[in-house]
């Protein structure tokens, strides 16, 4: 009896202890790469961090806005209509809901009396002035790569900015999620707090690019699935995952679910813009990732960062091979039986006039519908998500304007148009239903679009000559 | 300087390249047959042809029609189709309000190019997108009708 409790014992440790260095082992990211690494100051391959040349000899203010873009601060730190930087974006969890804070130079409530030490401590260990932990919805584990003078460059930056009273919210968190002294343990485990590596048997813009991805720009943060301590699964790295309500896509080189048939170019273009002709235009989180970070890279960065996205190990996840050809020109063609006929009569009255029954919009690139990976993926998440949110996107070349839909339609009718755009201009059809939609609308209720006040939209697009002051009264 | 064409002409405007069509056609061009509805291409009171395609201009940027003609309400009249819908409009005296029917014309006159014999589901489908407030939408079907059975 003692022999087999003995075994038992044994195989639970074994388990347990192959469990927690199989976990381990996935922690870094940039372990894929293989070779040998060196600290930064050992390294002779050229710069890797940093602003790049352009700016070598900006003021520190400047570099400082250059990093704090790279490292992407303000689409978390910033809430739907508040002041940048302000905090109060709540992202929403299955255990609970976490506010981001004020990270402006205010005293009270902000980052003002923060000290240097105190300011590298949050960053790179995710610890509080006061000594308190953070959750790590703030990616410390990230921002562990970065340099000490990259993250004082960014605190340069953030101090220059106006100071705005914003207390933080009350996160809402279950127990045991709201024990912050908790995270202390997590972190041992999964902060490794280094500081980024070159990797020696690697290009100078390889570095470059791996120290954007993973030091500043935090990618895997959304694109990289979690492992049961929610930490990231590296053995999984940027083969995508849901956050926040979005499917972050595989970003890896496997050419039916990933990226792997995208030109260089298309994926220069996509980060740089967040559209690619043939691809679509990025839509909400990626959307602000494009518009508050990545459209601010110098052209070096961003194609250092393609040709380190290039290098991750292909991962087959579960998607199709997108569609690249159009739907049929007639409504009546391109059918799919079995479909609720409410998505096509919506999609007629609402969708058509712009997105067309081809799904190649007549109006704009960023509306074409074919060959869009978020109409390939037969859950239709980010379908049903850009329904809900709409788009509104400021980019170089204008802006980039979608209604939400969210509040004039409901989940059955969402859930209906979803499945009818991914069936007629996809490889496969969702099946979603009302209480998916309702699920989505939960697991989003904080993006900037689904806050505008519908009062807000047509305004700032009146043509002169019908504004509403003017005496003409159009709805008369 | 941007250089358009417009009900066959060629026009010149001067107006940034993420400015609505519809504010160029309006406000830069005077053509103001062309509605402005809702502002965020769900009504179809703006629609015009832009490379034979109904578009809302609302939502079109000037910049991004490039070479592709475009034909307003103004201009629809010079086209075998454009005539026919018009000719039907009177007869079936479609409007009540009248603030739609640009809108209306245009896309029907769109649905006759690509499909001169639409059935009903055909004009809805293609008819869908074009709001009437004043509920004319009887009469809209009947006189797509009336003028595809008119003779070229």
């Amino acid at each position: 009896m003692k022999k087999i409790i003995g075994i038992i014992g044994a195989g639970i440790f074994f388990v347990a202890f192959g469990f927690a260095g199989w976990t381990f082992l996935g922690r870094d990211p940039m372990s894929f790469a293989g070779g040998s690494t060196v600290a930064l100051a050992d390294y002779k391959g050229g710069d890797i961090t940093g602003v790049p040349k352009e700016l070598a000899s900006a003021d520190p203010v400047k570099r400082g806005e250059y990093l704090t873009h790279a490292a992407d601060c303000q689409a978390c730190h910033t809430a739907p209509g508040g002041a940048p930087y302000a905090g109060g974006f709540a992202f929403n969890m299955p255990f609970g809901t976490i506010y981001s804070t004020n990270i402006t130079p205010d005293k009270q409530t902000g980052i003002g009396n923060y000290t240097d030490a105190q300011f590298l401590a949050a960053v790179h260990k995710g610890i509080r002035a006061d000594g308190e932990k953070l959750y790590p919805a703030m990616p410390y584990t990230s921002y562990s790569l970065m340099t000490d003078d990259d993250a004082l460059a960014i605190k340069a930056y953030l101090f220059t900015l106006a100071p705005v009273h914003a207390p933080a919210k009350e996160n809402q968190l279950s127990w045991p999620f709201n024990q912050r002294a908790l995270l202390a343990l997590w972190d041992v485990v999964f902060n490794p707090d280094e500081r980024f590596r070159p990797n020696i048997g690697q290009s100078q813009p390889w570095n470059r690019g791996a120290y954007l991805a993973e030091a500043m720009g935090h990618c895997g943060e959304c694109h990289t699935p979690r492992n049961l301590a929610f930490a990231l699964n590296n053995h999984r790295k940027f083969s995508g995952a849901v956050t926040a309500g979005w499917r972050a896509y595989n970003i890896t080189g496997d050419k039916e679910s990933g990226i792997g048939d995208w030109s260089d170019e298309d994926v220069y273009l996509y980060l740089s813009t967040g559209h690619a002709n043939g691809h679509g235009g990025a839509a909400g989180p990626m959307g602000e990732a494009a518009d508050d970070s990545l459209s601010y890279l110098v052209p070096d960065d961003v194609h250092a960062l393609v040709a380190y996205l290039r290098s991750i190990p292909a991962q087959a996840s579960d998607l199709p091979r997108t569609v690249t050809t159009p739907a049929p020109a007639s409504y009546k063609e391109g059918v799919v039986a079995g479909f609720d006929p409410r998505g096509e009569k919506i999609f007629a009255g609402a969708c058509a006039s712009c997105h067309d029954w081809t799904g190649v919009s007549p109006v704009t690139g960023y509306a074409t519908l074919t060959g869009v990976r978020a109409v390939n993926d037969p859950s239709a998440t980010n379908v049903a998500q850009t329904v809900i949110n709409g788009v509104n996107r400021k980019t170089a070349e204008g802006k980039i304007f979608m209604p939400a839909f969210g509040e004039g339609y409901s989940d059955d009718d969402i859930a209906a148009v979803a499945n009818y755009v991914t069936a007629r201009f996809g490889a496969k059809g969702a099946h979603l239903t009302g209480s998916d939609v309702a699920n989505l609308r939960m697991q989003a209720t904080q993006l900037p679009n689904s806050q505008l006040p519908k009062s807000q939209l047509p305004k700032s697009q009146l043509p002169k000559s019908q504004a509403p002051e003017s005496q003409e009264a159009p709805h008369g | 300087m941007l250089t358009l064409t417009i009900n066959g002409q060629s026009r010149q405007v001067d107006a940034p390249d993420d400015m609505p069509l519809l504010w160029v056609l309006r406000d830069h061009l005077n053509l103001v047959g062309t509605k402005y509805g809702c502002g965020i291409a769900q009504c179809g009171v703006c629609t015009v042809h832009v490379g034979g395609k109904p578009v809302r201009s609302c939502q079109l940027a000037v910049g991004d029609v490039g070479t592709r003609a475009v034909v307003t309400i103004e201009g629809i009249g010079n086209t075998p189709n454009g005539a026919k819908v018009q000719q039907a409009w009177m007869e079936d005296t479609v409007p009540q309000c009248g603030y739609c029917q640009a809108g209306q014309i245009m896309s029907a006159t769109a649905l006759l190019d690509g499909n001169p014999h639409p059935d009903d589901s055909d004009i809805d489908a293609a008819m869908a997108g074009n709001l009437c407030r004043c509920g004319t939408y009887i009469r809209i079907r009947r006189a797509i009708k009336n003028a595809a059975a008119k003779s070229a």
